[in-house]
Order: C-alpha cells, then structure tokens, then sequence
C-alpha cells in the first residue's frame, strides 16, 4: 500500500512538472470562457459533453503520451525492476488520470456554479467519472501497448474515436435514433455519456444506468486483467 | 564460492521471431565474482540480463536464483538486485535527487544517496534537472540508481560506455569495492578496459549461444602466442626479433641480445582481450 501511494505521489508530482495539470487547467479556462459568453440553458446542455471529452479523451490521450514519454525516458524499465508490483504500477497510472480528470470537472463544476448557478449530483457525478474514468484507463493502456510510438497511438484511437466515439456524439445531438442506445451501449464512450449525461441532468433510465456502469466495470476488469497485464512488461521491457 | 546464478539449456523465442534468440545455453555465475558476458550486438547478452532480472518471462530451460527458482521469485527478488541499463532510465524534467529519492523509496533497505553521489561526483548537481545533465553524468546516475537498494548482485549494462576515463575509474573502483564485500556482478558490455581490469571470469556469447567461457588469465593464455617479441637499435636501426617463449633461458641468441643489444621494448606474444574477442567471435570491435 505504501508503494502504490508513493508511486501515485509521483505520478501526480511529474503531471505537475511535465506540465500536463497545467496544460488540463488550461483547457479548463476555455471552458469557464465558455460559460460566461452562453445562457444558463446553453451552459447546462453542452456541460456534460465538456466534461464526457475531460474524463474519456483526455484520459486516453494523458496515459498515451504519458506511456510513450516514460518509455522513451526508459523509466518504465527502471520502476518494473524495483519490489512494486506489476498491478501497483497499472493502478497508480490510472488513479493519477482520473485525479486530473476530476481536477478538471471540478474547474468545470465550480465554474457552472459560479456563472450560471448550476449544480448537479457531485457524489454521483464522481462516482461515474471514476467508473469510466478506469475504463478509459484501461482503453488508453491497450492502445498504447499496441502502438510503436505516441503518433501511432493517435492513429489507432482516431479509429477507435471513429467507430465508438462519433457514433455516440450523433446520438447525443439526436441524429441517431434512440431506439439504437442499447447496441451503442457497447460503447465504452457511450456508457460513460449515459452515466456522466445521468448525473449532471439527473435524469434517470436507471436499466441503462445500471447496465453501463456494470459493462464498464466488468470491461475495465477484462481489459486489465486479460489484454493490459499480461503484456505490459513485455513491452515496457522492449522500451 | 556459492553459486549466484546457475543457469541450465536455457532458450529463449520472442514472440514474433522465427528462431530462438537464446539457444541452449548454460552458465554459472558465483557469488563474490564480477562475470562478464561479452559479444557483438545482436548476440543475444542483452536478452540473456532481461530474462535474469525477470523483465522477459517464458523462457525455457532452468534458472536457480541462490538455489531457488526464479521462476517461483516473487518482487521481493528486486529487493536484492541492482539493475544498470545501458541506457540513461531517469525523468528528465526531474532533479538527480528527485528521480533517485523516488527510486529509492521503493526499497526496504536504502543506501545513502548522498554518499553515492558524492562518490560519482553528482552531489553538487543534485538540483539540477536529468535534461540538463551530459551523457555522462546520466551513466554515472544510472550507476547510482543501481546501487540505491545496496543489492546482493549487481546487474551493469555498458556501465561505462560514454565516461571520460577518471570518472570511467571511479564506478570500476566502486565495482571493485562492492565486489569485495561480498557483492556479486553480472557486467554486458563491449569495452575490453572494463572486462579486463573488472572480470573474474568472462563469457562470450555469439548468436545465442556461449562459445567460450574462462577468465581473462586463461584466454590470453589459450589464445596467446608463446612468444617474446624484443626491440632494438642496431647502429641506429630500430629492428625486431621473435623468439619461442619455450626453453628461452637456454636460447643463445635472445641471451646475447639481453647481454649486448640495446633493448628498446620487451613484449610476450599475450594477446590483447580485442584480439581474442575477434578470434571467438568472428566480429570485429566498432
């Protein structure tokens, strides 16, 4: 326990110093520049899609570039061969995307509050960023195991934006019809927009709800434990 | 000595290679010694240290860590092992202190950073930033890094490729030292200094497999021409004579040149640790 709480601090210490916190805080500002130039009603249509684009894209693209980088650096080399084990290393990658994915819902949150007086469910709201947050952890460590280089990587999540990020967004602006939402649950990304739309609207479907946040915890689970672990040392040992 | 490491018909296939990388091969690597494991690039010596710190699994064949398995080693075994990589392993937007107070608490049993480097000459830059360090001052952290956990066995990959000599000395000094206590090295490398000044015994490991494994004493002697080369001036002319290093106390010509030549230089026909590394394994040395 102690290992993974030092290997988080570092984790979180590095997002820091490689300015990638800042680069999100960044991101952040536009958003409140955002809200201040749209109405009430505008703020609270488009903040769950701000905040779907923070916990999934952002997720995928800080742990890929974020694996690419230590790879490069062969620091993922160097911390495979200390005592800390394999699933140590995996979970304090993950819990450091999702703290930067709710440090910046929370910038979101506290904007939506303060310019527009919105509020929503924060407890849900977390509870949800944390499932699909680990989800796309999880996404982000195959497709970065399955990519020679950080470019590589964006090609192959430009496929997968192509085939399960796009098709849940024209769902979102209603021009996919909603009696397709069950096979778009398939969608990592559309799960995650259910929950994540659920608990800032606090509009319920609570089977889809339910079913979407199972799916992606036992996808996290299977993705983790069959894809992401058994090969992740081999390939951090090829880095 | 106990064996360190003893290693039996071990092969090795990467997943999407046609042949084994490792094919065969056995060794034994003892407690207390500093072993070498030579050979051109591609030879498979790097793959050989991979599979012995556990970064590559499925391998084939017997690995005995102290007489226990290394397959059944759980991390506890990093606990006890140093690993050097040849290349610099460190967060580059990071301080030297910074990356190795991280590294180091990872550990139970921690060495002191400061001593270390000291000792390598990089307390004074401790604040700086890995990115602005040299290729030089990043091997000689690697070394440190190495040392953090005060390891039983010591794994260094081209521990001094990119070193000026005086800084080149001061980790083979530390090498020496680490060894005396006790301490255990399995040294990869291409730099025939190291292996000559730092190797008990050597390997040499060409296309997966060892071809020749002895100590350095053994190979110059092995591969060695028994012969005394002697350089003289005669009225002014530098010349040279080679005599067979057999029964040369009792040859009458090298006798009249020590009594009335004027020697210049006196060499026995021992061949250079390059020389041999050419003969056995049929590469030369970049």
């Amino acid at each position: 326990m102690r290992g993974l709480v030092k290997l988080t601090a570092g984790e979180l210490k590095r997002l820091a110093r490689y300015k990638i916190l800042a680069a999100s805080l960044a991101t952040s500002i536009l958003w409140i520049i955002l809200f201040l130039f749209i109405s009430k009603s505008e703020a609270a249509e488009i903040a769950p899609h701000l905040i779907i684009i923070d916990v999934t894209a952002m997720s995928v693209l800080l742990i890929g570039a974020s694996h690419h980088l230590e790879k490069q650096e062969g620091t993922l080399k160097t911390i495979i061969v200390t005592p800390l084990s394999l699933g140590q290393i995996l979970t304090a990658k993950t819990l450091s995307s999702i703290a930067l994915s709710i440090q910046s819902v929370a910038v979101t949150c506290a904007a939506l509050y303060f310019i527009h007086k919105i509020t929503f469910n924060y407890i849900l709201l977390l509870f949800f960023i944390l499932i699909a947050g680990a989800s796309h952890a999880a996404i982000a460590f195959l497709l970065s195991i399955r990519s020679r280089d950080f470019t590589t990587m964006l090609a192959l999540y430009a496929g997968y934006m192509f085939v399960f990020t796009i098709p849940s967004f024209l769902f979102n602006f209603g021009i996919i019809q909603a009696k397709f939402e069950w096979l778009l649950m398939l969608s990592p990304t559309h799960s995650s927009s259910r929950l994540i739309i659920s608990a800032v609207s606090g509009e319920y479907d609570y089977t889809l709800v339910t079913i979407g946040a199972l799916y992606l915890i036992l996808l996290t689970a299977a993705l983790f434990r069959l894809v992401v672990y058994p090969i992740f040392k081999d390939n951090a040992a090829r880095g | 000595m106990k064996p360190a490491f003893t290693v039996e018909n071990l092969n090795f296939k990467y997943p999407t290679a046609k042949e084994d990388t490792i094919k065969g091969i056995s060794f034994e690597v003892f407690e207390g010694e500093i072993f070498g494991l030579l050979g051109p690039s591609g030879a498979g010596k790097s793959t050989i240290q991979k599979i012995l710190i556990k970064l590559l699994e499925g391998y084939r064949g017997t690995i005995k860590y102290f007489g226990r398995d290394l397959n059944s080693l759980d991390n506890s075994y990093y606990e006890e092992i140093g690993v050097g990589f040849e290349v610099p392993v460190h967060f580059s937007k990071l301080t030297a202190l910074e990356n190795m107070k991280f590294f180091s608490g990872f550990y139970k049993s921690r060495a002191n950073i400061q001593e270390l480097m000291e000792r390598v000459g990089l307390w004074e830059y401790r604040d700086v930033k890995v990115a602005e360090f040299s290729k030089g001052m990043k091997v000689r952290l690697n070394f440190v890094r190495a040392m953090l956990n005060s390891p039983r066995v010591l794994f260094l990959d081209e521990v001094t490729n990119g070193l000026d000599p005086n800084n080149a000395k001061i980790i083979k000094d530390m090498i020496a030292e680490f060894r005396a206590k006790g301490g255990t090295v399995f040294l990869t490398t291409h730099l025939m200094n190291d292996v000559e000044q730092l190797c008990d015994r050597i390997a040499f490991c060409v296309n997966g497999r060892l071809v020749e494994t002895s100590t350095p004493r053994d190979l110059k002697l092995k591969y060695g021409k028994r012969e005394v080369k002697v350089e003289y001036r005669d009225n002014g002319n530098l010349k040279s004579a080679l005599f067979p290093l057999d029964g040369i106390g009792f040859n009458e010509e090298f006798q009249t040149l020590l009594k009335f030549g004027k020697i210049e230089t006196i060499h026995s026909g021992e061949t250079s640790m390059e020389e041999i590394f050419i003969i056995v394994t049929g590469v030369e040395l970049k």
